[in-house]
């Protein structure tokens, strides 16, 4: 699977984008990085990744232009045209994987900000942030524990809990350092 | 071969294997025009050369094949500098960083000039590692040239590596123009801070950008340099979009920048001054009044992103007054066309971390909170770890500075000078 390694693919097409002979990468090349950008929610790398491939790839290769244009609508936080644009297209075998899990990292994204952000929220938005169909939201909400009143479709999101203390442990430590550092 | 050619040769040979480095860099320095005259030659001479052994030699005529305007066919530069900056010898080209660091305008220019800017990124990157200059945290030319590379391809992130890094000394690269006050160039000093400071900004890191604008800004000058000055402008705007007003300079700064740079840079002020009124009427009439001024420093877009970010800021204004406010006044208050306008902004403030509210769509009200966060989680005591270990490192830091002033043969003798007239001797610093 392509996205557990994805950091590490990103660092591999950078360098081998630096050490081109020519200075000009593949549109391969190009797609799968603008791709991960998107996934990484990288819009300014991706923004200037799009700048710098020559115009001539562009051209040639209509699919970096579809990629970008839904990083464009990302960069504008368009939530329905996002999601129209990464289904408008039947994605070539060198993006495909990469452009699926966009689609569910940007949803996932929209998901933990309306429970961040709204204490209620109508079914509608909720369908328009996370271009689900209405059966399915409805269910994910409900096994979110999240409360649905069913007469006015209303939603009430519930705020997820702080993460614990990780290692108790290796705190102690830092913290004699900290201490015998402001004692001398 | 030329008879001049065999002797730099030669010299060459015998002092690399010496190790007598000082004596060899002479060489190179009286031999530049010998290596320039005899172009034609020069791919022979490095032929006779070995990289690792010869290394300076090899630099030398590096620099005279890339300073020479017209180059025979076929051009093979690239590839040497290449294979020189992947295989040198470390030990000598640090001995002799004024070459290098002329090696490496040189090669920037080159690459400039052939408009592929984005090949050399790389090389210069590794240069910089490889010679020890990032783990040092030592500032030098090659630096400002690799973030000219980045800007220029349009390729950012390789930079990044480079100028997370808190520079704390200055390589001393102009050692042979003037033995006696070893000293670094101001221009590739300020560029270094200019260029990063646009790489930071295109990368949305503005509290990086400030803090490069602002490094620029403060250093010791006589004269008003032009770097400055778009330094001053981009500082005016970044500090508008961070911060929602203009920041106070620090007194350290020069006193040019007070009496010339400021009046220099006024449709920067004015609009400054319209942004702090929260007036959106005056800072579209500034902006409209100046945009030939903007559009010429090509900072247009900037000045844009700050009426945009006025919205956000008289947004956050009303957090202080009210709990509860609904869309429609949030609205109509700021200047925004209707609710849903409202609510998106609300939205994207939210998810950045701006404000800490909560939109209630039942109502259509949103609800101002303090912030949320009661200093317990971890993330707090993540930061402030991270910023005790900066202090603790910074401390350490000083003590070192502190301690190679006070074995600084020059400050003991002034000190002792002073006592022996009977005048106490002050330390710069105690802890």
């Amino acid at each position: 699977m392509v996205v557990n390694n994805i950091d590490k693919l990103a660092e591999d097409l950078e360098r081998q984008e630096l050490e081109t002979p020519t200075g000009i990468g593949s549109p391969q090349l190009y797609s799968q990085l603008l791709a991960i950008y998107l996934y990484q929610n990288d819009l300014c790398n991706a923004k200037f990744l799009w700048k710098r491939i020559p115009v001539s790839i562009k051209t040639s290769y209509p699919e970096l232009g579809q990629i970008w244009t839904v990083g464009q609508h990302l960069w504008k936080s368009d939530f329905p045209a996002t999601y129209k644009a990464l289904n408008a297209v039947n994605w070539t075998e060198t993006v495909d994987e990469i452009m699926k899990n966009v689609q569910i990292i940007v949803r996932s994204r929209a998901v933990d900000l309306i429970s961040k952000a709204y204490t209620s929220i109508t079914l509608e938005t909720i369908l328009v942030m996370t271009g689900l169909p209405a059966d399915a939201c409805l269910q994910a909400c409900i096994e979110k524990g999240w409360r649905v009143e069913p007469d006015t479709k209303m939603i009430y999101p519930v705020r997820p809990a702080l993460k614990p203390l990780a290692q108790p442990s290796s705190e102690l430590f830092k913290l004699t350092d900290f201490v015998s550092f402001l004692e001398n | 071969m030329a008879s001049a050619l065999e002797q730099f040769v030669n010299s060459v040979r015998t002092l690399s294997n010496h190790g007598n480095l000082r004596e060899l860099a002479d060489v190179i320095t009286k031999s530049s025009e010998v290596l320039t005259k005899n172009l034609q030659h020069l791919d022979n001479v490095l032929e006779t050369l070995d990289v690792h052994q010869h290394s300076l030699g090899m630099l030398a005529v590096l620099i005279a094949k890339f300073s020479c305007p017209n180059v025979s066919l076929p051009d093979n530069r690239f590839v040497q500098a290449r294979e020189f900056i992947l295989n040198c010898n470390v030990d000598q080209v640090r001995s002799a960083p004024d070459l290098f660091a002329e090696f490496s305008h040189l090669f920037t220019n080159y690459l400039v000039e052939q408009k592929t800017a984005i090949k050399g990124i790389h090389l210069l990157k590794l240069a910089i590692i490889r010679l020890k200059y990032l783990s040092e945290n030592q500032l030098t030319s090659v630096h400002a040239d690799l973030c000219q590379l980045c800007l220029l391809a349009k390729c950012f992130k390789p930079a990044l590596e480079i100028l997370d890094v808190d520079i704390v000394s200055i390589c001393q690269e102009n050692i042979h123009t003037n033995p006696n006050i070893p000293h670094f160039d101001a221009k590739y000093f300020l560029l270094y801070y200019y260029y990063g400071g646009k790489i930071y900004l295109a990368l949305r890191n503005l509290d990086r950008a400030l803090y490069f604008f602002e490094a620029a800004l403060t250093t010791p000058a006589h004269a008003v340099s032009h770097i400055m000055l778009e330094a001053h402008k981009k500082f005016i705007l970044v500090s508008l979009l961070l911060l929602g007003k203009v920041q106070q300079l620090p007194k350290y700064c020069s006193k040019v920048v007070v009496r010339f740079i400021k009046p220099l840079s006024q449709p920067y002020n004015d609009l400054a001054q319209a942004f702090t009124n929260n007036s959106f009427t005056e800072l579209n009439n500034i902006i409209t009044k100046h945009a030939e001024v903007f559009n010429r420093d090509h900072n247009m877009g900037l000045v844009k992103q700050v009426s945009s970010v006025l919205y956000k800021k008289n947004i956050q204004r009303l957090t202080k007054t009210f709990l509860t406010l609904s869309l429609t006044d949030v609205a109509s208050r700021v200047g925004l066309p209707g609710p849903a306008d409202a609510e998106k902004h609300i939205l994207s403030m939210i998810e950045n971390g701006q404000i800490y509210a909560t939109i209630n769509q039942k109502d259509g009200m949103v609800v101002f909170s303090d912030e949320p966060d009661k200093y317990s989680g971890p993330d707090v005591l993540k930061t402030l770890e991270d910023e005790l270990s900066l202090c603790m490192e910074f401390n350490n830091r000083i003590l070192l500075m502190d301690e190679e002033i006070q074995v600084n043969p020059q400050y003991v003798k002034k000190t002792a000078g002073l006592q022996e007239e009977e005048q106490p001797s002050k330390s710069s610093f105690a802890m």
